[in-house]
């Protein structure tokens, strides 16, 4: 079970971006994963419901949200959905492909709630 | 009070994966192939480190960092034979790269020809963490089924290498060389596939002579002239 550690490093992160933008509460926080990421977005939910409270309020909302995994064949370029983990091309039958989504934990957006007068320094 | 989304789009474990390619660079540089070995708990790593010491010993030098969750049994089967030290994880499922490091020094950051890192025995969480290793071996054993790697596809994926062990086995348990080699080729095509048996020695050899040419290809890059890289 390592999403905890992942969620540690998610919330520092997040931390350092409202420190660098101003604000003062995080309503939501935007976050990818896919087949190939190594979460289990159940896990990574109550993990982060776990800790969230520690660093921001417990109001502050996670967005998971799932894609599939994407690959390049290195030989014929060809894009593809990679079904059942089957990773040749579908195409030239290429087994040198390259993942291009789906296999991390990507921070897609962070939602900051902040007072007017910080707001006018940050933006 | 005003509302703005910030957009991001940055991989959460980015600064660890530069980290794992800095440090993968220097010792790279040095001319130590750094070897991570997975597996599920009892695949035969340490049996692996134990008869490839043995292969290698006054030809090539190798030191250990062995990861588990408690006691140093795994160090204490290794002490006689290599540098080695035990790194304790108290019950995290996984090793990540500062832990690393922290036993690199503990070893005296040795200039050897290949260091092995033998990760926690887990098929998930360790297939998600980048130890600096140049090449990623993934064990399984006979006696575990052949339709893992169809269950843990990561590990699989990220590995370079699969090492089929406990070859001696084979003629007791319902465990196919053929398939296992299938379906952990359809998730990586451009996997090496090895089978040895610690035990009694078959497959030693071969699979050092693997270790060897591994280490004069990818770490080739790290002597040519940087405009070649």
């Amino acid at each position: 079970m390592h999403e905890r550690s992942l969620i540690r490093n998610l919330l520092r992160q997040v931390e350092q971006i409202v420190v660098e933008q101003g604000g003062n509460q995080v309503a939501e926080i935007h976050v990818q994963v896919g087949d190939l990421s190594g979460v289990e977005p159940l896990l990574f939910q109550t993990a982060f419901d776990d800790m969230v409270p520690a660093v921001f309020s417990s109001d502050c909302q996670l967005v998971l949200e799932v894609v599939p995994v994407i690959a390049v064949c290195g030989e014929c370029d060809h894009q593809f959905e990679i079904i059942d983990f089957q990773f040749r091309c579908p195409e030239c039958q290429a087994g040198s492909v390259r993942v291009i989504q789906g296999d991390e934990v990507t921070l897609i957006s962070v939602t900051i709630n902040s007072n007017n007068s910080i707001e006018g320094v940050a933006s | 009070m005003n509302q703005r989304t910030i957009v991001i789009r940055r991989d959460v474990q980015a600064e660890q994966k530069a980290d794992a390619a800095s440090e993968r660079e220097r010792l790279g540089r040095r001319g130590t192939l750094v070897v991570n070995l997975l597996s599920s708990p009892g695949a035969g790593k340490t049996s692996l480190l134990e008869a490839t010491a043995r292969q290698f010993a006054g030809r090539r030098s190798m030191a250990v960092l062995v990861g588990d969750l408690e006691t140093d049994r795994d160090a204490q089967r290794l002490a006689p034979l290599v540098p080695v030290v035990q790194l304790t994880t108290g019950g995290a499922c996984h090793l990540e790269l500062p832990l690393v490091q922290r036993g690199l020094k503990a070893l005296g950051d040795p200039d050897v020809d290949f260091l092995f890192i033998e990760n926690v025995g887990n098929l998930v969480c360790p297939a998600s963490h980048d130890l600096a290793e140049h090449l990623r071996v993934v064990l399984i054993s006979t006696t575990e089924g052949d339709d893992k790697p169809g269950k843990y596809p990561k590990m699989f994926r990220t590995s370079q290498a699969m090492v089929i062990t406990k070859l001696d086995l084979l003629p007791h348990v319902p465990f196919s060389v053929e398939a296992v080699t299938h379906d952990a080729l359809g998730i990586q095509p451009e996997l090496d596939v090895l089978t040895n048996c610690s035990l009694d020695g078959s497959g030693i050899a071969s699979w050092c002579d693997f270790l060897e040419q591994q280490h004069q290809q990818r770490l080739a890059k790290y002597h040519e002239p940087a405009g070649n890289r």
